[in-house]
């Protein structure tokens, strides 16, 4: 399953987080020491009884001991090297080196047999990694480690040489297998746990791609959403409504897709007092008429139309709160404004399509495809109407809300990094992917292929897919 | 990274804006007095009010459909969408992210408002709409006016809301507190910068606000 014929058959890149983008790298020093396995846990209990604060930060993702096999090179350092000059015989090394420490501090070492072969006697040591190094200094932990064993200064304290090493380690979980692999090798062992702390949970993004790239549910997929929402589009622009934008809203009922709202961009579509003066090149259009906020407004009004009596009756009753206040209301100028009613027969076929299941609330979790990337308004929108999962097309690097990346990385062009799909200070969140774009190589039949077991998430684009970025200049959409 | 903005500055003028916030102040009474969310908002133009919103998610269930949307949707049945560009806002509460980009868009002048949206405002209590980069004209928020009442306002409805609930809570947790903790800098998360910390230093306006 895991062939790379089969990963590059997605068409789906879950977005950075703002938090992803921010923390992923951040480090932390810490102070680490080599020791003797046999006295691995020992040292660990005092660390535990003595050193307060050595677990104020969590730092889960990393092995509390380490081989040294599995270290970076950096960490192991000048060591091995005056090891392998078999000049400092450690006692977990060799079993009984008849070695003789010297009084003076520049005395040579000396011994009386030669060191044996290490490869085949040499006791287990381990790297303890001991705290963050603002918790103590090096000097009082130097001082704590030296009263207790192997460090003590008692008759065999020579064979253990107290090193307090200064490394630099991950400070966040890493939020993909492969982020592991990568902190193993440049920091210290590093535990991939399936948990992302910056986004959606692994496991609930892995089954929402399994879920958007099949295509056997009634033939509808995720690239199948994004031709219709192409499609819309291109309608609406064509009638000289809007510029060529498009959103479908989607509603999955036991894996099963309904197709709930298809609305294209009909921004300019004339208002009740048109601005005669305005050609659409310099005007932003009416700003309400958006695709994706049409499309979420047609998901109101299809829940209204479907309503038990219960929620009809509440929402008649808020209707008349606006009566209550003096506001008179002319409906079709409303309605003129809002444009959520279908402004094409493309639009109403899918609007009068009585699918959706009643008496839902807003949008929650419902799936929203889009041509582009859309403007702050419409992914606040978005967030407000709690949506469950968002795809877009085509990037939007200089109004598009969504994107939480500043700079050029490895998810390709930038934007105005607010990253509204997954914002710890706002009160809701909802995972989020652009397509990607094959360039070559990839036959369509590979898409009929089982569902991804495997999930790609948080994977960089592989040297065959693009990210879109719009070919419009800097428009909202 | 964009620089703090405050919005809680001297108001130039503040009798004349009081004045429409009083408006504001009056339509939010209106909808609590209707067991709608108390937030209110007047467009102003040329001294005038043009557009008068409340909150109308409810009634179209569309999560959408805030007090400022309402209002410029009375506006456009009757003006070009042009006259934004030399109009007014007075809301009770700080717009939402949502609203304060779609009025930047539309190209309104200033914004007016009581009290902060700590939640999900978008004119300095979660982020800075109104004066971060990006392709339109930013407009100028000014907060603060009239702040005490929006929040018991808003207090007000939260208390009653319980009161309607199957099983009322305790009494205790229903009474009408009337402290209101002085502002303090809204810990701003703009685009570019990083977010805050998850300490809740923010004035705590908003028991839960709908922008």
């Amino acid at each position: 399953m895991d062939s790379p014929a089969f990963q590059t058959s997605r068409r789906m890149l879950a977005l950075k987080t703002k938090e992803e983008c921010r923390l992923g790298n951040e480090t932390i020093q810490v102070w680490a020491v080599e020791l003797p396995s046999k006295h691995a846990e020992g040292i660990l209990k005092v660390i535990k009884d003595n050193v307060e604060g050595q677990d104020r930060i969590d730092l889960q993702h990393l092995r509390r001991f380490a081989k040294p096999k599995f270290l970076p090179k950096h960490i192991l350092g000048e060591r091995d090297r005056i090891k392998e000059l078999h000049c400092v015989p450690r006692a977990w090394e060799t079993s009984a080196p008849a070695v003789m420490q010297a009084s003076c501090e520049n005395a040579v070492w000396d011994w009386s047999t030669p060191a044996k072969a290490r490869t085949t006697t040499r006791a287990q040591t381990l790297y303890l990694l001991i705290c963050p190094t603002n918790v103590i200094s090096m000097a009082d932990l130097h001082s704590l480690l030296l009263d207790y064993t192997p460090f003590a200064s008692s008759a065999e304290s020579w064979a253990y040489p107290l090193v307090i090493k200064e490394v630099t380690v991950p400070l966040l979980s890493p939020t993909s297998p492969a982020q592991a692999d990568e902190w193993s090798n440049k920091y210290w062992p590093t535990f991939y746990r399936k948990t992302n702390p910056f986004g959606a949970h692994p496991v609930s993004m892995s089954k929402a791609e399994d879920e958007l790239q099949t295509s056997e549910c009634n033939g509808f997929g995720v690239e199948h959403a994004l031709e219709l929402a192409e499609e819309v589009a291109q309608i609406t622009k064509g009638e000289g409504l809007g510029v060529g934008t498009g959103c479908v809203i989607v509603e999955r009922v036991e894996g099963k897709p309904e197709i709930i709202a298809v609305a294209g961009d009909a921004r300019y579509k004339p208002l009740s007092v048109p601005a005669a003066d305005e050609p659409h090149g310099c005007s932003p259009g009416n700003v309400m008429a958006h695709a994706a906020m049409r499309a979420l407004g047609f998901v109101g009004r299809k829940r209204l139309r479907v309503a038990s009596g219960q929620v009809s009756k509440a929402a008649a009753k808020a209707e008349s709160n606006f009566a209550n206040v003096g506001l008179a209301h002319d409906e079709t100028a409303r309605d003129g404004f809002f444009l959520d009613l279908p402004v094409n027969s493309f639009e109403q076929k899918y609007f009068d399509n009585d699918n959706i299941k009643p008496d839902g609330y807003l949008c929650l979790k419902l799936e929203v495809f889009l041509t582009h990337e859309p403007c702050m308004m419409c992914s606040m929108a978005l967030v407000h109407s709690r949506v469950g999962r968002v795809i877009f097309k085509h990037r939007m690097p200089e109004t598009g809300g969504l994107t939480a990346e500043l700079v050029r990385n490895d998810t390709g062009p930038v934007g105005l990094g607010y990253g509204l799909c997954w914002r710890k200070e706002l009160n809701w969140q909802f995972m989020c992917w652009e397509y990607i774009q094959q360039t070559h190589g990839e036959s369509e039949a590979d898409d009929t292929t089982a569902a991804s077991t495997v999930s790609q998430y948080s994977k960089p684009p592989m040297a065959n897919e693009t990210i879109v970025e719009s070919s419009f200049a800097c428009i909202h959409v | 990274m964009a620089a703090k903005t405050t919005v809680f500055g001297e108001v130039p003028n503040r009798a004349y804006h009081e004045r429409f916030m009083r408006k504001a102040i009056e339509m939010a009474e209106l909808a609590l007095a209707s067991d709608e969310t108390p937030v209110g908002c007047v467009f102003v133009h040329n001294d005038v009010i043009i557009g008068r919103g409340i909150n109308g998610t409810n009634a179209s269930l569309n999560g959408t459909r805030h007090a400022e949307f309402v209002a410029l949707a009375e506006i456009m049945a009757k003006h070009p969408q042009s006259i934004i560009r030399e109009t007014d806002l007075y809301v009770t509460v700080e717009p939402c992210i949502m609203c304060a980009s779609a009025l930047r868009q539309y190209g309104i002048r200033a914004v007016y408002f009581g009290c902060l949206n700590d939640r999900f405002g978008g004119c300095g209590g979660v982020m800075n709409i109104h004066t971060d980069n990006g392709v339109d004209r930013p407009f100028p928020a000014y907060g603060g006016i009239f702040r005490e009442e929006a929040i018991m306002l808003l207090r007000k409805f939260y208390v009653q809301e319980n009161n309607k609930a199957p099983e009322p809570k305790p009494k205790k947790n229903r009474e009408l507190k009337t402290a209101i903790l002085p502002i303090s800098a809204p810990n701003t998360a703009t685009a570019g910068a990083p977010a805050p910390p998850p300490t809740t230093t923010n004035t705590p306006d908003l028991p839960t606000p709908q922008g």
